[in-house]
This record gives C-alpha cells, sequence and structure tokens, in this order.
C-alpha cells in the first residue's frame, strides 16, 4: 500500500485527465442510480396482482351491427358455446376488465346522509354468477351471486342492483370495522335504492393501474347490454389458453351480423395498458447498458493508451525487481484513486439529479441504499475495466528497459 | 491545405484505430440516444395547425362536484364539456366565428362488396368543424348547417377509408353503410393528420390517426352513436329516465368543444359570453361551484392536457446527460491522444509549422471524428425510434427524421467532438518542440 503515494503524484500531473475521467464515472453514477430507481418503480407497478388468473384469461369483444338480431338470446347462445369449449373453466359477460385502462367508475356511499366528496370511488364490474369464478377470485366471506338475481342493464333500463360482491381493500374502506358483509351501502346521496354487500373476495384491482384506490372494485349482478358491444371474459386451464382462444375466435366469426372487435389474452392487455411503464424501463435499461458500456471501454482506452506512453517505465520498475502483480496493482490502485474521487463526486450529483427529477417529473426520492450498492456496482466495473491494460502492462518485458526508444 | 489536412487526419485515425474507433461509437451513441428522444419530444411539442393555433379555442367549463377542492387553473377542470352544454353553445348566438361541438364514437362498416364488415373510428360533429380547423377536401364539401339542423344521414370520410371502398374514386352521392343504417357521402378528406392530434387530446388518443368518418352529431345521437372516449361523472343520472335520456341531460362530460375566435378583444368578449352562459344556468340551480371558465387556444390546450408527458421529459433530461458522458469520454481519449503524438507535432512544429496550423490540422482531424460520429450517431437514431415505435402505441406520426432533425443531429455531433477537442487541439499546439524533440 506505499505505493499510494506515488500514484497519487504521478495523479496530480495530469490533473485534467483524472478529473475528466472522475467527472465521467460521476455522471454515470447519477444517472445510472436515478434510471435504476425508476426502472425498479415502474416495474414494481407493473408486477401488482390484478387479481385475476393473468397466465389463463383471455377478453372478446364483438359488435353486433344488426338490430334485427336477439341481443339476449346471441348471449345465452354465445355462454354456452363458449364454456363448452374444450379447455375452459369458466366464462362470464362483462363490460370492462382489471388493467384495462377503461371502466366504468362509481361512487358508493356508507351513509347516505354523507356530502358526496365523501363518497368511495371504485371500479364497477358487471358479471353474471360465473363472474367470481371467472376472474379466479376467492370469496374471504358471504357468497356469490345466484342466476336469479342477474338483470340485463341497457339504455333503456338501469336496474339497481340490489345486492354486490366487494373486493376487501373496498370493503375496509367503507366499513374500518370490518364487518362490511351485510351492511347496507348506496350509490348515491339521496338514500334510494340500497345495496347489501353479499360477498367479499380478497383483491381485483379495477380498470385503472395508475389510480390512487386501484385496489378498489365491486361487482355487480348485470348482463350488460349497451347498443351492440358484447364482452365475454374467458378463464381456461393451465396451458390451454392458445387453443381456447383459437376455437372461440372460430365461433364468434361464424356469426355474420358481428364483428369480432378484440381478441386478445388478459397479459396482452395489460401489457398495452402499462405500455408506457413497459417503454420507461427498457429504454432506460438501454440507457443504463449503453452507458456502462460507453463508460468502461473509455476507461479501458484511457488506460491501455497510458500504458502504451509508459512502456519504458513499466520496463524500467520490472528491471528493478518489481513483479507482474506489482504492476498490475500499480494499475488497479490508480483506477480505484480516481474511480473513488468520481464516485464522492457522484455522490452529490445522484442527489442532485434525484432532487431535480422529483421536484419537476415527481419520479420520487431515490432510497438510501441505492447510493452504496451503485458506488460498488461502479468502482467494480473501473476494475473490470482496467484489469485487461493493466495485464497487457504486466507483459511488458523488463528487458525494454535498456532499448533507446 | 483541408483536403492534405483531412488526409493527414484519416492517417492518424488509421494508427490509432481502436482509440479513434471509440470516440466515434462513444459519440455515435450519445448523438443517438439523445436525438431518439429529443425527436418524440420535439414532433410531441410541435404546433399542429400553425397558421391558426392561436385563433382556435378549447373551451372548459367547471360544472364539477361544490364539494370537490377550489380550481385553480385550467388543469383542475374536466377538459370535456356536457353534452347539454354543448348543444345550448352551438345554438346559441356568440362572438365566435364558429363553434363545433364533438365526440368521438365506433361504427362497424359493412362494404357493399364480399368484404368483412370491419371496425372505423367516428367523428360526430358539426358541419363548422372542417372550416374551422381547415381540413382539405379531395372530392365534395362539408355538409351544411341544414343538414346538422335535420339530422341528417350524411358523412365525409377519409382517403383512406375512400380507397378501402370505392379504390379511390370520387365517392361523393354514394352511400356507406355503418351498423344497420346508410349515409350518404357528401365529401372525402385528403390526407390530414394533425400531430398531436389537438382536437381529442385526452384518452391517450392524442396522436392517434384521424377518424375516417366524421358525421352530424344530431344524428349520431338519434342512433345512439356511444362516445368511445373518456366520459366522466361526479353525480348519478337521473334515475327516472332511460338511461339514455338521463345520460343526455347529465353532469357527465364526453363532449370536446371548440370554438374560432379572431381577435385578443373577441377571445375577451367570448370569455365573457361564457361566463353570462354559466350564470344563467346557476340560476337554474346547476353549475354550483364558483365561476370558472376557460378558453385555451392550441399551444396552451396541449400544455393543458400534458401532451408531452413527464416521461418523455425525463428521457430527455437523462439522454442529454448521457450525451455529456460521451463528450466527456471523447475529451479523454482525445487528449491522451494528442498527448501521444507530441513527438510528431514537435516535428512538424520544428520543419516550420506555425502553431495555427498545428491548431487546425489537429482540428480537421477532431471535426472528422465528429462527422462520422454525427453518422454513426444519426443512424442509431433511427434504430432508436425504431424501437419508440415498437414501445409504444399510437406513436407512429411521431417518429421520423425530418430533414431538420438529420442536419441538426450531424451538426450537434460535429459540433460537440470539436467542442470536446478544442482544449486537447490547443494543447498539443501550444507544445514547445524544442524539448520533446530531444528526447527521442
Amino acid at each position: 500500500m506505499n505505493e499510494i503515494g506515488p500514484i497519487f503524484r504521478a495523479l496530480t500531473r495530469n490533473k485534467l485527465g483524472v478529473f475528466l475521467i472522475a467527472l465521467q464515472i460521476a455522471l454515470t453514477l447519477a444517472i445510472v442510480t436515478n434510471a435504476a430507481f425508476i426502472i425498479r418503480e415502474r416495474a414494481a407497478d407493473i408486477a401488482r396482482p390484478s387479481g385475476l388468473d393473468e397466465e389463463n384469461t383471455a377478453i372478446f369483444i364483438t359488435t353486433l351491427f344488426d338490430s334485427k338480431v336477439d341481443q339476449r338470446q346471441l348471449f345465452r347462445d354465445d355462454l354456452e358455446a363458449l364454456r363448452s369449449l374444450p379447455g375452459v373453466l369458466a366464462a362470464t359477460p362483462t363490460q370492462s376488465t382489471p388493467a384495462s385502462g377503461g371502466g366504468w367508475g362509481e361512487d358508493i356511499f356508507n351513509d347516505p346522509e354523507k356530502p358526496s366528496n365523501e363518497a368511495i370511488n371504485t371500479g364497477k364490474f358487471m358479471v353474471d354468477e360465473h363472474g367470481l369464478e371467472t376472474f379466479g377470485l376467492e370469496l374471504v366471506a358471504g357468497r356469490n351471486f345466484r342466476a336469479d338475481e342477474i338483470q340485463v342493464a341497457s339504455l333503456d333500463e338501469m336496474p339497481t342492483s340490489s345486492v354486490l360482491i366487494v373486493s376487501q381493500a373496498l370493503a375496509d374502506e367503507l366499513f374500518p370495522d370490518g364487518n362490511a358483509l351485510g351492511q347496507t351501502i348506496w350509490d348515491s346521496p339521496d338514500g334510494e335504492d340500497p345495496m347489501e354487500i353479499i360477498g367479499i373476495y380478497e383483491r381485483m384491482q379495477n380498470a385503472w393501474p395508475h389510480s390512487s384506490n386501484v385496489n378498489n372494485s365491486v361487482l355487480v349482478p348485470n348482463l350488460p347490454m349497451f347498443n351492440g358491444t358484447m364482452m365475454y371474459v374467458v378463464r381456461t386451464e393451465p396451458g390451454q389458453l392458445a387453443s381456447v382462444m383459437a376455437a372461440a375466435e372460430a365461433y364468434l366469426s361464424e356469426n355474420r351480423s358481428r364483428f369480432v372487435d378484440v381478441v386478445r389474452s388478459f397479459e396482452e392487455q395489460k401489457n398495452r395498458t402499462y405500455s408506457r411503464d413497459i417503454a420507461m424501463v427498457k429504454l432506460l435499461t438501454a440507457v443504463i447498458t449503453v452507458l456502462t458500456a460507453v463508460t468502461g471501454l473509455g476507461i479501458v482506452g484511457l488506460a491501455w493508451f497510458s500504458v502504451t506512453q509508459r512502456r519504458k517505465q513499466i520496463g524500467t520498475r520490472r528491471a528493478l525487481g518489481a513483479t507482474r502483480y506489482d504492476i498490475v496493482r500499480y494499475f488497479m490502485l490508480e483506477n480505484g484513486l480516481i474511480t473513488t474521487f468520481g464516485l464522492v463526486i457522484g455522490l452529490a450529483g445522484t442527489v442532485g439529479l434525484n432532487w431535480f427529477l422529483d421536484t419537476q417529473y415527481e419520479v420520487g426520492r431515490v432510497p438510501l441504499w441505492y447510493l452504496p450498492l451503485g458506488m460498488f456496482a461502479l468502482w467494480i466495473l473501473g476494475q473490470l475495466a482496467v484489469l485487461l491494460p493493466a495485464r497487457r502492462a504486466a507483459n511488458i518485458p523488463p528487458a525494454i528497459a535498456t532499448r533507446s526508444v | 491545405m483541408l483536403s492534405y489536412y483531412l488526409r493527414l487526419a484519416f492517417a492518424s485515425i488509421r494508427r490509432t484505430p481502436v482509440l479513434s474507433a471509440l470516440m466515434v461509437l462513444a459519440l455515435g451513441l450519445g448523438i443517438g440516444a439523445f436525438m431518439t428522444t429529443f425527436t418524440v419530444y420535439y414532433l410531441m411539442s410541435g404546433d399542429p395547425i400553425p397558421h391558426k393555433s392561436h385563433m382556435l379555442y378549447a373551451v372548459q367549463l367547471d360544472n364539477w362536484d361544490p364539494n370537490d377542492p377550489p380550481t385553480e387553473s385550467a388543469k383542475d377542470v374536466q377538459p370535456q364539456i356536457t353534452y347539454q352544454d354543448g348543444q345550448n353553445l352551438v345554438n346559441a348566438d356568440t362572438p365566435a366565428i364558429r363553434q363545433a361541438q364533438m365526440y368521438a364514437s365506433n361504427v362497424i362498416v359493412v362494404p357493399e362488396s364480399d368484404e368483412p364488415p370491419f371496425d372505423e373510428s367516428v367523428r360526430a360533429t358539426y358541419h363548422n368543424f372542417f372550416r374551422m380547423f381547415d381540413v382539405p377536401f379531395l372530392y365534395g364539401q362539408p355538409w351544411e348547417r341544414r343538414e346538422d339542423e335535420d339530422h341528417a344521414a350524411v358523412a365525409v370520410i377519409g382517403r383512406e377509408l375512400n380507397d378501402r371502398l370505392f379504390d379511390g374514386a370520387n365517392s361523393v352521392g354514394k352511400n356507406i353503410r355503418v351498423d344497420d343504417q346508410f349515409l350518404q357521402i357528401v365529401g372525402v378528406i385528403d390526407d390530414w393528420q394533425p400531430t398531436p392530434r389537438f382536437y381529442h387530446v385526452d384518452a391517450g388518443g392524442q396522436f392517434d390517426d384521424t377518424e375516417q368518418i366524421f358525421l352530424p352529431l344530431s344524428w349520431a345521437i338519434d342512433q345512439p352513436l356511444l362516445p368511445s372516449g373518456n366520459t366522466n361523472c361526479w353525480k348519478p343520472p337521473d334515475e327516472d329516465l332511460s338511461l339514455l335520456e338521463a345520460f343526455l341531460q347529465s353532469e357527465c362530460v364526453w363532449n370536446q368543444f371548440w370554438a374560432e375566435i379572431e381577435t385578443p378583444e373577441q377571445a375577451a368578449a367570448y370569455k365573457d359570453f361564457l361566463d353570462n352562459y354559466v350564470r344563467d344556468q346557476k340560476a337554474l340551480g346547476r353549475f354550483e361551484r364558483p365561476l370558472n371558465t376557460f378558453i385555451s387556444n392550441v399551444p396552451e390546450w396541449l400544455e393543458v392536457n400534458e401532451v408531452v408527458t413527464d416521461d418523455n421529459r425525463v428521457l430527455v433530461r437523462l439522454s442529454f446527460l448521457f450525451l455529456l458522458v460521451c463528450v466527456l469520454n471523447t475529451v479523454g481519449l482525445l487528449l491522451a491522444k494528442f498527448l501521444g503524438k507530441s513527438g510528431e507535432v514537435a516535428l512538424r512544429r520544428a520543419m516550420g509549422a506555425s502553431q495555427g496550423a498545428v491548431f487546425s490540422q489537429n482540428l480537421v482531424e477532431v471535426g472528422l471524428i465528429g462527422v462520422l460520429g454525427g453518422l454513426s450517431g444519426t443512424g442509431l437514431a433511427w434504430l432508436g425510434l425504431r424501437a419508440v415505435e415498437s414501445l409504444y402505441r399510437g406513436y407512429q406520426h411521431l417518429v421520423h427524421l425530418d430533414p431538420v432533425m438529420l442536419t441538426t443531429a450531424i451538426g450537434l455531433a460535429t459540433l460537440s467532438a470539436i467542442l470536446a477537442g478544442l482544449y486537447p487541439v490547443w494543447r498539443v499546439s501550444r507544445l514547445a518542440p524544442a524539448g520533446l524533440l530531444k528526447t527521442q
């Protein structure tokens, strides 16, 4: 370790060069740490469970454009056909799905006397008695809808459901004491049309994954018949999704009075909804990768060059008894000093950049433990990058000291 | 002289191929990343209708829940208005030159041939839409006021749909079947794609294709064609009416509303008109919040709706820092390289080259590296834009390199390289030749 003195003095003779690499490492630390933080936040968002059996669920939307067709009957035929396809576990009509970006919201009151701003907002899904099974939801309390409770909801008649099933999150928000089952709630502050909570399931997101109350959802026993749009969600046995989707599409396309708008797996639907987050994750990952490569290659290039420049000195040191290991250690130590210097500047840069990004664009605060981790990673990168040139230096024969050039 | 310097530069680059390649690569990657994010940003923040953007105003009325927090700016107010307010405004006598209420919907088009039906996006609006937004016509013309009043079954279709259904022939007077109704075509629009699609920017559709079917809103309501964009409600609809009737009379917002206004005086008068309208409605028991109306011209409207996302700005900032790292990288490498050829420089100086000559000769070399970096950066930016296109839905109008961006890319690269090289070149040209020659 007694070499640090000479190394340091050698570095002070090339202040600008050292400062340039240090600054580059500092900026790299700032960018990589902040980008990694944003990536991790987004990835965590995307990974939240929707509540559905995501890998084995498909969505179908068709539009009936011939008003002479009996739509109610077509619903019955479709559901019977879909449910009888091999590999299908369950199917339900609905008007939206979780994490789809488009759906129905509803304000719910646990007390009809409350002002409208104290309503609790939730996502609403119209399903039949197969809804729970199709969405893969487990009841933690209460019961499922009965077939005779399902009512048609259309532009002409909008029935008020007297029974509904809510998510645990919504139940807890409505009744913090935990006694939600069997309670009466209202969808308007006038106190008309009471609805009873007959069941509670553990978790299902609403249609808007970026909303603050994402886990508030409610199932209502309705058959949604708004104009010609008919939407189905189908849950399959594991591994049967592709074949069920193909068979269902073939069946739905047989009817020439309808147009098949959407045949999509739930995962594809979810990826569409999260496309911006996914894009951000991929783009920032690319930035981190390429940036690390550029910085690493820059260190390799500079060290390589400095080895070439110092061939004669290195040869002289070898001739005077320095081992190969001593030479390698010299370059590693030199790089370690520069990198450490850069990382110290980078620490301030990282915090500063995060402060800027957070105040301007609300990306959030980087947790402190990211800093030592990022510093360690870049320190290792520097050491690895310098390894190759250092080994080349170690191979310089001592005899070179005796030559004139 | 320049060609001689260029020859020297090529020779020098060939002598240190790895170092030179690293510099070109680093510059190229930095430029490529920055140009990718900046192109998207630049096109997102572009003016979609430059000659008129300051004469077109989006209307916002604050009809929301009286218990909600107070309104401070246009961003706090719903970007759409109710159907009933749209109807009242469009039928009023106003200081605006033109007004148009509109909403988006979807229909199934059933071709007369054996081709299968397909879905198409629709804009339900008023005859004013086309002159207000200077929509170019290929055949025919917009429908007239009378047809709005008569709830007429007429349509203006887009060029793409016209090509698909009529092989591009003049289809004015022909019929098109949507769902199970027939519409008579009165006009065909030429290619028209304002980017962003300013007249309806919410619901993630700000970069969507323009609709291929335009039809009278009065007819669309009769069918009814339901809105496909965002619908927001704060108050449950009247339960004594059918859902449709209740929806039309509700406080739900789902209509976009635009006014064309020529002068600032007219704008002030129009704003007064809106304020007075809301006061009249307050007397009827609506608009329980404090009086808030907003009119925003196109650039303001894109700002209010945050068409350029924060994600986008973050990416531009980060990729700029990335470019900075690449430039620093290049400065370091250039410094090393130029100091490494001190011997050669000393020789040239001893042979009579002035400091200025050495300076400009080395600057040419740096410039050459810059141009090479710019070229590879442009290539990488092209790849980057393809990646962006595949990552985001609906960005296809946002990801092309136009000539301005191309020149900017190469210019930026050369400039970065020259800035990066200025100090190393200066250093090397100031070396005293005598001392260096002695050690050789």
